[in-house]
Order: structure tokens, then sequence, then C-alpha cells
């Protein structure tokens, strides 16, 4: 076999691996985006309640106590583990090498995962949420979840163990690791905290432990895989350090596990428990660096194609924000500042900046660089991108800053206890004013993001073989050439379009 | 051929060519000394310096924890609240000893307030009244008798009310000084002095040596053998003491 052809069978390859994830993998990101316009939506009411209380306070299904856990179960499992899952098994996919055999049953495992979810939602607003963190939706909501992930991983699983023998990339470290810890975290705290009726306490810890442990071990490492994936990928170059990368994963699944219980600490459980926590917290900065430094060395050698490419302008975006969530779990625990951090809106700010700040712009570059690839179109307007890059940059950095240190301010306010509690308040008001603002930015930059991908999946995309570039704006006659000529679909590489549609018929 | 022990005298050896071989073999030195495999570059020092500092932070974190592994330390010692060290949340601050006095007095005239009214006034028919009553403001012995044993026929308005029981039973000395300064600084009432722990000890004394002791007083008993005020030091009214112990406190 020549080189020639080789490259050629090896985009067939693609192709094919591409189209038998169209469905779900645009399912996915589609419901994700969807979602994830209405959860800021709902960010936006909860955090308009914290300074204006009296803002629609005329319907009880949007008082700040069902709003608040709704918004964070819509970003949590409506958007982010969504567009986990279409990044999950796109690259599982593509990396082992593999068509996808169950795409019907992904697709309808999908559906079952939205369903239960709206209802999941919509029982929280209605008044039946469980008061518990991020496990609010009602009993039923949680099974039929669980087994919809099933039926989605396992194929991935399988498509692993059947790979071509070789080499495993760092990305299927990273797949095979947030597959694996995504039924076991949920799992174990779902049936802790519902299924057995044990101490109330310890299940307040075990939720305590399921935050933490949902945002490190599954968020973390489908975020980490991704950008493994992405930025040697688009930059054509190899990853910068081996040594790197295998610090990075094992310090992340040795140290992950143990984080959490310092949400916890000065609560009537054994001393050692939330302090063991909090110095996990602080250690998970070292994978936050390892895995940070690596890619942004690798994609420091391309500068160029940073700056042009939308999926590495989110990627990178996303690797600063993972270097900044490090930073900000050392210092949020240490000592000194936890107990300012506890009952504050430093908390949620963590939250935001590791879901957002981190996670979800490492999920939009993945969306910019699949989506082409499995619908075979180009981006309709690169300057939607640009919008929905710079927007959401400001929006979140300033709900992250915003919220861990008028979040400090705050705890620094309750604890001084010769002043009266309004204090406290008054000394957040600012800093929620501002959270309301940025969730508004963010609402409107998703919005776009949303009916931008509608279009794509609609295939109303443009047919060009030519990349969606981020040019200068200023460079008018550049906009349109970073388009390149219209009228060829072909995506797959030099060479495939005719090959894989002779192959297709 | 090169003599060894004087290579830079010789005619022969030409440094120029000499140097160049030199720096050939260090380039090439140079060059297989940075020569790495793809992804294979080392944890650069900065990286491993930035990595520490988590390391101390968490270290810094566990140091705090107390006894690791220990079930019997529930919560760290004053985690909730910082306690200032000037150890001024420990106390309220202080009073004057009137201000006090009546403040406590005034939970103990809940049980008063069932006849004769949270407003002193009784209702004019069964119960007296104690504002203005002369009784009340007058030299406090009187009184003092009046609460002990309990009254029965007029008053000093000259009126008949209703039999008052004795409200001596669960009453110390301290309890009935402070009823007594909130009755006579409240309801419109105010005496010009205080009555002080001393005198109301003095009063269950002096209750317990009356010639008829266990009945109530009448008038004309009051008026002949207790028209007179409590036996005790007087105390400053102003004097700023503990609202809790009645201490005499230093202000702030």
């Amino acid at each position: 076999m020549s080189a020639a052809s080789s490259q050629t069978s090896d985009a067939i390859r693609r192709a094919e691996i591409d189209r038998s994830l169209r469905h779900p993998v645009m399912f996915f990101f589609t419901s994700g985006a969807a979602w994830l316009a209405v959860a800021i939506l709902l960010g936006i009411i909860s955090s308009a309640k914290t300074h204006s209380p009296d803002f629609l306070s005329g319907c009880a299904f949007l008082t700040y106590g069902r709003v608040q856990p709704a918004h964070m179960n819509a970003l949590i499992y409506g958007w982010g583990c969504q567009a986990a899952f279409g990044s999950l098994v796109w690259l599982m996919a593509r990396l082992s090498r593999q068509e996808c055999r169950a795409a019907g049953l992904i697709l309808t495992a999908g559906h079952v995962w939205n369903f239960s979810l709206a209802l999941g939602i919509i029982g929280i607003l209605s008044g039946n949420s469980t008061g518990i963190p991020w496990m609010e939706m009602p009993k039923f909501a949680w099974v039929p979840m669980l087994l919809a992930y099933a039926a989605i991983a396992i194929w991935s699983m399988v498509q692993f163990k059947v790979r071509p023998s070789g080499h495993v990339f760092i990305s299927q470290w990273y797949i095979l690791a947030a597959l694996i810890w995504f039924p076991w975290v949920f799992a174990t705290a779902h049936i802790f905290v519902h299924g057995f009726s044990g101490s109330p306490l310890m299940a307040a810890a075990i939720n305590a432990w399921y935050r933490s442990a949902l945002l490190f071990l599954f968020f973390l490492p489908a975020g980490i895989a991704a950008a493994y994936y992405l930025i040697p990928k688009v930059t054509g170059r190899p990853v910068y350090s081996y040594t790197l990368s295998l610090l990075g994963f094992w310090s992340l699944a040795i140290i992950a596990p143990w984080a959490g219980m310092q949400k916890l600490a000065g609560a009537p459980i054994p001393n050692f428990l939330p302090y063991l926590g909090a110095a996990a917290t602080i250690l998970v900065a070292i994978p936050c660096i390892a895995v940070a430094v690596n890619l942004l060395k690798t994609a420091a050698g391309a500068p160029e194609t940073v700056v042009n490419s939308p999926s590495l302008r989110f990627t990178v975006a996303g690797l600063f924000g993972l270097l900044v969530t490090g930073f900000a779990a050392t210092f949020l625990n240490v000592p000194s500042f936890l107990p300012l951090s506890q009952f504050s809106l430093s908390q949620y700010g963590f939250d935001v900046l590791a879901l957002y700040g981190f996670f979800s712009f490492v999920a939009f570059g993945m969306i910019y660089f699949v989506v082409p690839r499995v619908t075979r179109r180009e981006w309709l307007s690169s300057r939607l991108i640009k919008m929905h890059f710079f927007l959401s940059i400001y929006g979140v950095m300033t709900i992250a800053l915003v919220a861990i240190f008028g979040g400090l301010m705050q705890g620094q306010a309750q604890e001084d206890f010769k002043q009266p509690w309004e204090n406290a308040m008054t000394y957040a008001n600012p800093y929620a004013v501002a959270t309301t603002l940025s969730w508004c930015l963010l609402l409107f930059s998703n919005v776009w993001f949303f009916v931008h991908l509608a279009l794509m999946w609609l295939r109303l995309g443009r047919r060009s073989s030519h990349p969606t570039l981020l040019g200068h704006a200023h460079h008018d006659d550049l906009h349109d050439a970073t388009h390149g000529p219209e009228g060829d679909i072909d995506n797959g590489g030099p060479g495939s379009a005719s090959a894989a549609h002779a192959h297709s018929h | 051929m090169i003599d060894p022990s004087k290579p830079d005298l010789e005619e022969s050896v030409n440094v120029t060519e000499a140097h160049e071989r030199v720096v050939r073999g260090a380039a090439a030195a140079s060059r297989e000394s940075k020569l790495k495999e793809n992804g294979a570059e080392p944890i650069s020092l900065w990286v491993l310096i930035l990595c520490a500092v988590p390391l101390l932070a968490a270290g810094w974190t566990l140091g705090k924890a107390g006894t690791l592994f220990s079930y019997k330390d529930i919560t760290r010692e004053d985690y909730v609240r910082v306690i200032p060290s000037d150890g001024e949340s420990a106390k309220l601050p202080p009073t004057d000893y009137l201000t006090a006095s009546i403040k406590k007095g005034q939970k103990i005239f809940a049980k008063c307030a069932g006849c004769h009214g949270a407003d002193g006034k009784g209702d004019g028919a069964n119960y007296p009244p104690l504002a203005g009553s002369e009784f009340v403001n007058g030299p406090h012995e009187r009184f003092a008798m009046v609460i002990l044993n309990g009254l029965t026929g007029p008053t000093s308005s000259g009126k008949t009310f209703g039999v008052m029981p004795s409200q001596a039973a669960g009453l110390n000395g301290e309890d009935l000084s402070h009823v007594m300064n909130y009755v006579r600084h409240s309801f419109g009432n105010s005496a010009a002095d205080v009555v002080t722990k001393q005198m109301g000890t003095a009063a269950l004394e002096i209750s317990g040596k009356r010639a008829k002791a266990g009945a109530s007083v009448t008038a004309d008993e009051l008026n002949a053998d207790h028209k007179k005020n409590l036996p005790g030091d007087p105390i400053d009214p102003k004097m700023m003491v503990d609202p809790i112990t009645l201490e005499p406190a230093e202000a702030k």
C-alpha cells in the first residue's frame, strides 16, 4: 500500500467514524448548549435575588431556594455532563479508530438522560427538591440517569478494549478515568444519600465529597482529555513532556478522591476529615499545574495557530482557567481562609471557575473542532465565534474573581460578630450585582452559540473545506479570506471527500 | 610528531585547525545534548517549584488538623469564630447598678403582673394599683413586708381590695431587692434610693421575727412597726456593674 493510499484510507476511516457518531454527538452538544442557556437564565434570576430580593418575588417557583439549585443542576447535568458525554464518546471512537456501532442506543440514552433531567428540574422548581446540594432533583430522576449513563459509556469502553494494539494516547487515559469515575462517584453518593437511611450528618459529608468528586473526578479528566487531544492535534506538535503528563494523571488519580469534606469544617464530624479534604483540595493544584503547563508549552510552539483556531483559543483559555482553578483551590483552603470561604459566595465562585472557566471552555473548543467534522460543514460565522469567546472570557473572569474575593469579604464580615448580620450582606451586595451582569453577558453569548450550533445541525453551515479561522477583525479582506472558497465540502483532509462518498454509496 | 610536553612550541601544530576541531566537537556535543525525543522534555525546575507551593500549603492545612485520624477530636477549637484577645466578647458591657437591678426585677415581676397588671395599675376592684402607692414609694421596709407576708385590710390609700397572699416562697433577698427596685422605678414611680441585696436579706430576717409571723400584715402594723428603711449600706445607683453578676466593673 502506498503512502498516499494509506493516507486516503485513513481519511476514509476518520470520516466513517465521524458519520457513525453524527447524531448522538450533535444531540449532546445541541441539547447541552440549550441547557446551558437555561442554566444561565436561572443563574441570572438567582443571582439577581441575592441583591434585589423582590425581583420576581410573585412566583413561588422562582424563589431563590428553587432557582439556585435548578441553576446548578441545569449547568452540571444539562450542559456539563452532556457536553462531556458528546466529546468523550467522539474522542474515544476517534482515538480507538473504531466506528460506533451503537449510535442509536447512545442517542436513545441521551434522550432518557434529557427527559429525566427535565423532569428533575421541573421537580426542583415545583418545590420537590431534596435540598441536598447538587443532588436536589427528586429521587425518581437519578436511577434513569445512571442507566442512561451506562448505555452511553459502555460502548466507549468496548471500543477501547478492541482498539488496534499499540500506543494508548494520554487523552485515552483521561477518558477512561472519567468514564469509570463518573458512575462510581454518582452511584456512591446517590445510593448512600438517597438509598440508605444512615446518619444525616454522614449524608452531608458524602454530599460534600460528591460535589468535589464530580468536579475533580469527572469534569476535570473529561476536559483534560479533550485538551490533550485538541492541542497537539491542531498545532501539529507532540505533547511537550510525557513525564509531566504522567505526573498530572497519577497525581489527580491519587489526590482527587480525598478532596471535598472541607466543606464541613467545623461540623461535628471527626476533625481529620475536613482537614484532610482541605489538604487534598489544595494538592489538586499539582495536576492542574502539570496539565496546564504541559499543554500551554505545547501550544506555545504554534502561537499563530492558537490565535487563528477557534478550538485552540477556547482550549488555551480553558487551560489558563485550569491554572486559576488550581490557584483558587490552594488559596481558598489554607487554614486562614477556610472559615471565610465556607458560608459565602466563594464556594460558588470556585465551582463556576472549575465548571465554566476550565471545563466549559475546553468543551467549547471541542465543539468548535468536532461539529464541522461530524456535520461536514464549516462554521457559518467567525464573528459569532469571536463574540462568544470574548463575552465568555469577560463573563467568567468577572464571576470567578468577584465570587471568590467578594465571598472572602463576606466571610470576613460574617466572622466579625460584633457587627450586625446585615453588614455581611452589604459587603456582598456589589459583588452580587457584578455576578448578575456577567451572567447576562454569558447568556447573550451562549444564546448565539446555541443558534449557531443548531444551524450547523440543520446542515446550514458553509460548504467549505477550509476551517473557520479567526483572523484579525480589522483586516476586512482577511475576514473573507479566512473562510476560503465556497462550494468544496471536503472536510476530511486531502483527497478524502470523493473516496468517502464512493465508499458510502 | 608532536612532543606532548611542549605542544605550544611546535611549529607543526596548526592552531587554527585545532581550534576548528574543538569548535566542531563542541557543536556536535551541544547538538547531542539538546537532542530530545518528541514529548520527552524533562520537568523544568520552575514547574517543580510551582508544585511545591500547594505542597507546602497542604502541609500547613494538615498541621492545623490536630491529631490526624483521631475520632475523638470532633472539631478544632475556636474554629467557628475568632474570639478577640481582649476578652471583651465574654462579658456584656457594664451598666449602672440601678438599670441592671431593674432589668432583673422586671423578670421577677412577671409573677406579680398576673394581678397588678404589666403596667402596675391593678384593676381598681380586687387588685390595687402599684403606681403612686405610698406603701410602694415610701420607706422600703413596709413595701418589703407587704411582699413577703401579704396584706389584708385597707391599703395605703385607705381603700380595701382583695387579700394579697404572701409572695415569700422561693424569693431570696437579692431577688426581693431587684423586684422592689423595678416597682419603685416603674409605672411612674420614682423612688429616690435603691434597695440593695444586703437590704433584701435583712428584710427576710425582719419578716421572720415579726410578732405575728406567718400572718398577713395590716396597714396598722406596717405603719406602727415598719415605717422605716431597711437596714444596710446605701449604694450609688450610678455605680457601674456587670449586668449579669452585678459585681462592680470598670466602664469602658
